[in-house]
């Protein structure tokens, strides 16, 4: 498994296991003392989140703006405006299906970064079927469920490929899947000039996804996608704590030879894995042209697929801390947009706050092994 | 140099080239004496070393290989030089190494002879060679042997590793023999030994009582259960092997003399290039190992933390693995099940929700007992189910395989400490070059056996058409 080897990203302690083992006490300086039961897995990334905006905080000093008034206005940005609880559901609904499928990816330590090229063939694929000659003109419930599966393929097809060059040539993930990115964004442009161009438009961008487009739920305030999204958090859960897929997922991330004697070739499972990561980022795609942009145009490209692994790393690839780390970072972008336009801020400074936030988990995952001496 | 696996010749020599501090006693070379051990300083005063496995860069042809490890200035090598490097030595020791291709497209003698070539072209004067044959054609090997002593006469000192008597007698003039860390027999004279002590000095005089309670069992042989017929890959050749319910058949020789293919072809893992292999009649599903289970074939690694068990999970996860329905219980439920079968195979942990990695190595062991032998399989594959275990786990593990063969399962027994496997085998073979010889029947004639691990089959009294063990089990 040279490629997954030779990933920079360790995952050193059990991402299954949300409490402390039966037994065993996790910490012996801590036997004679209080029992702080809190598991470092929540404390992690909460202190994570605290740190970056801390060091966010001097960012902001230095950028010549107070602090506090941001943050307040961030917070108010999210919570008290009009739109800002379903605005940052809206924003959360493509990351959370992509974290989900990186959780999964990574749980069973194959390290793909390539959700972004497997987002927009998603997305360009599912316009492309529900846009096409004869389709469009059928009920919107027809055409969604045509665009849930056209996404949904698109997506594991193009993770897929990922999955043969390892399987069959030994590429590794990391980098194959990276550079598929790139081919992703090249079809995008060619796709919207070509194939599935609207004749009428005068930028190159397909058709109006007319029928397709997904409405807002009553209640929501947004649309169907984040239901399915957040319903998969518990989906996975129970599929990596109850079934036989969670468990070889789990073996392979742990001892890929163990599954190759015992259970299943390993290379299938990885194989699975990428379609699955591949499906869950295509239905991201369709979703986000169906319920947000309502047409594909050049610029459908905005990174999703990288702030993803934040999300993951963020909800510490369990799937219902992804759900939570997909709402908070979401949060984050609603709650900037409005905060940085009225303190004259860049735009960018919630990308420096959201990097940071990785940082210190990869560093308090680290300093945890290391206090808790649960690393082998 | 001979000596047995884990006789310590190999740390010798790592010793020798400084890769490895002594713990006491010195070493002199040239008639001084060696005061740190550094594998610079080492290889500066002339001790060089071929290890057993290559240490060529295997994109640069050989000629750059032998730049890189006695650079002539700062710049890349060009390829005139190098291939002049090469033609100097080629000429001057009569290896022949081809330098129009990479190194690690070379064969396996050739690239040997450029390990060789390197130490030469730093002017070594004591030349180390780890079981250099071990990989070699008897061609080739009769040619190294050649060209080690061509380097004797011309004032080299020549010493290799080997478990091949045949080439002590043939290329030697002295021989030592280690046997667990000690020296047995001492820089003496080849022509003062001959086979027999020489191999019995390899395999020691036999261990009284610790695994005799073990053979006191009952036999009742069943019908054939694990039948191989002309079973064949890359290391084994043709190998014919039955074993029947009720009876344990051991398997010993030196590592890497095919053990680690018929563990893979046994275990599922590998698809053999010729013959069959029949459980119960049927024949072996290969390339899927769930399917063992349906076979009731048991499966104990040689290597325990990587074949079988997964170290950072729970110990009940542990025990499904192989076997995991598609639906798996509750945690709760699933915990339930295990504490029992902890309980039953006398696993000493914390609780089935500790993981695998906190166990002691008897009490993983145990643990893959528990899991692959709770099913009452008809056939037990057991790789070295001992190794690495304290005298009492060991004792422990053999006596529930034993227990697995009184119910009438076949069990194959692959090791490589004899007098276990003296103690538990009805029938005994020996695992050499690819080839079953044997079998060998009790009383074991220890002697006959430590010559056949040698490689030297000549003094082989057992006659190898006929089958003893059969007649010998209709006896209760």
């Amino acid at each position: 498994m040279t490629s997954l080897d030779a990933s920079p990203m360790t995952l050193d302690d059990d991402p299954l296991e949300e409490s402390a083992p039966n037994g065993r006490p996790r910490n012996r300086h801590q036997r004679g003392q209080r029992a702080v039961t809190v598991s470092p897995s929540v404390i992690v990334p909460v202190a994570s989140l605290v740190c970056a905006l801390l060091v966010g905080a001097i960012v902001i000093v230095v950028d010549g703006a107070n602090p506090f008034e941001v943050y307040r206005s961030v917070a108010a940005g999210v919570f008290i405006d009009n739109r800002g609880l379903s605005d940052t559901a809206t924003a959360a609904t493509p990351l959370i299906l992509i974290a989900l499928g990186y959780a999964l990816a990574y749980r069973a330590r194959v390290f793909t970064i390539g959700a972004e090229g497997q987002y927009l063939l998603g997305a360009i694929v599912s316009v492309g079927v529900v846009t096409a000659d004869g389709v469009r003109d059928l009920p919107g419930p027809v055409l969604i469920a045509l665009g849930v599966m056209a996404g949904a393929l698109a997506g594991a097809a193009w993770g897929g490929i990922t999955g043969v060059l390892w399987t069959r040539f030994g590429a590794s993930i990391v980098i194959s899947s990276l550079m598929l990115v790139y081919v992703a964004q090249a079809l995008l442009q060619w796709s919207i000039r070509v194939p599935i161009r609207d004749p009428e438009s005068f930028v190159p961008a397909s058709r109006q996804l007319g029928n397709a487009q997904l409405g807002e739920l009553p209640f929501l305030g947004t649309h169907l996608g984040f239901v399915v999204a957040v319903a998969c958090g518990p989906v996975l859960a129970w599929l990596f704590a109850r079934h036989r897929v969670g468990y070889r997922i789990s073996v392979l991330g742990h001892n890929p030879s163990a599954l190759d004697a015992n259970e299943v070739a390993s290379r299938r499972v990885v194989m699975m894995v990428v379609l699955a990561a591949g499906g869950l980022a295509g239905l991201a795609g369709f979703f986000e042209m169906s319920g947000v942009n309502g047409r594909l145009g050049s610029s459908a490209s905005l990174g999703l697929g990288f702030t993803g692994i934040i999300v993951a790393l963020l909800g510490r690839l369990h799937p219902i801390g992804v759900v939570a780390a997909g709402l908070a970072i979401a949060g984050l972008d609603i709650g900037f947009e409005v905060s940085a336009r009225s303190h004259d801020l860049p735009s960018s400074l919630v990308g420096v706050i959201q990097a940071l936030v990785v940082v210190f988990v990869v560093a308090g995952d680290a300093l945890a092994a290391r206090f808790i001496g649960e690393g082998e | 140099m001979l000596g047995s696996n884990g006789a310590g010749k190999s740390t010798l020599m790592k010793v020798l080239v400084g890769l490895e501090k002594p713990d006491e006693g010195t070493v002199h070379l040239l008639g001084a004496p060696i005061d740190r051990f550094e594998p610079g300083l080492v290889r500066a005063r002339g001790i060089a070393m071929v290890q057993q496995h290559f240490t060529l860069v295997p994109t640069l042809t050989a000629g750059e290989n032998l730049i890189l490890a006695r650079p002539t200035n700062r710049r890349l090598p060009d390829r005139a030089s190098s291939r002049a490097r090469l033609d100097a030595l080629v000429e001057r020791y009569g290896l022949e190494v081809r330098n129009d291709v990479p190194a690690g497209e070379l064969s396996v003698g050739e690239q040997q002879r450029l390990e060789l070539l390197r130490a030469l072209d730093a002017n070594a004067q004591v030349l180390l060679l780890d079981e250099p044959t071990a990989v070699l054609t008897d061609a080739e090997a009769a040619r190294l042997l050649f060209v080690c002593r061509s380097l004797a006469d011309e004032g080299r000192a020549v010493a290799f590793i080997t478990h091949r008597l045949a080439e002590v007698f043939d290329g030697c003039d002295r021989v030592s023999v280690l046997r667990e860390g000690r020296g047995v027999i001492v820089d003496q004279p080849v022509a003062d030994h001959n086979r027999a002590d020489l191999a019995s000095a390899m395999i020691g005089a036999a261990t009284t009582g610790t695994f005799s309670k073990r053979s006191a069992r009952e036999h009742h042989l069943g019908p054939s259960r694990l039948s191989m017929t002309t079973v064949s890959s890359a290391t084994l050749r043709a190998i014919d092997l039955d074993v029947r319910g009720g009876e344990i058949v051991g398997i010993a020789g030196v590592d890497g003399n095919g053990q680690g293919d018929l563990e893979a072809l046994l275990s599922g893992r590998q698809t053999p290039t010729g013959g069959t292999v029949h459980i119960d009649g049927q024949v072996m599903a290969v390339a899927e190992p769930r399917a063992r289970l349906g076979f009731g074939v048991a499966y104990v690694p040689s290597d325990r933390y990587r074949w079988g068990l997964v170290r950072p999970m729970e110990l009940a996860d542990n025990l499904e693995l192989g076997r995991v329905p598609l639906r798996r219980q509750r945690r709760r439920d699933r915990h339930t099940g295990a504490r029992q079968a902890l309980i039953d195979w006398n696993v000493r942990s914390a609780g089935p929700g500790a993981k695998a990695s906190s166990l002691s190595g008897g009490n993983a062991q145990k643990l893959v007992l528990a899991r692959e032998l709770g099913g009452d399989p008809g056939v037990v594959l057991a790789c070295y189910p001992t190794r690495g275990l304290d005298p009492d786990a060991a004792d422990v593990v053999a006596q529930r395989l034993v227990e697995r063969a009184v119910a009438g399962a076949a069990v194959l027994w692959i090791g490589a400490e004899l007098d276990e496997l003296f103690a538990v085998s009805d029938r005994l073979f020996v695992m050499s070059d690819g080839k079953l010889i044997g079998p060998f029947v009790a009383p074991f004639d220890r002697l006959a056996i430590g010559l056949a691990m040698a490689g030297d089959t000549t003094d082989l009294v057992v006659d190898l058409t006929h089958e003893p063990s059969i007649e010998r089990a209709a006896r209760p």
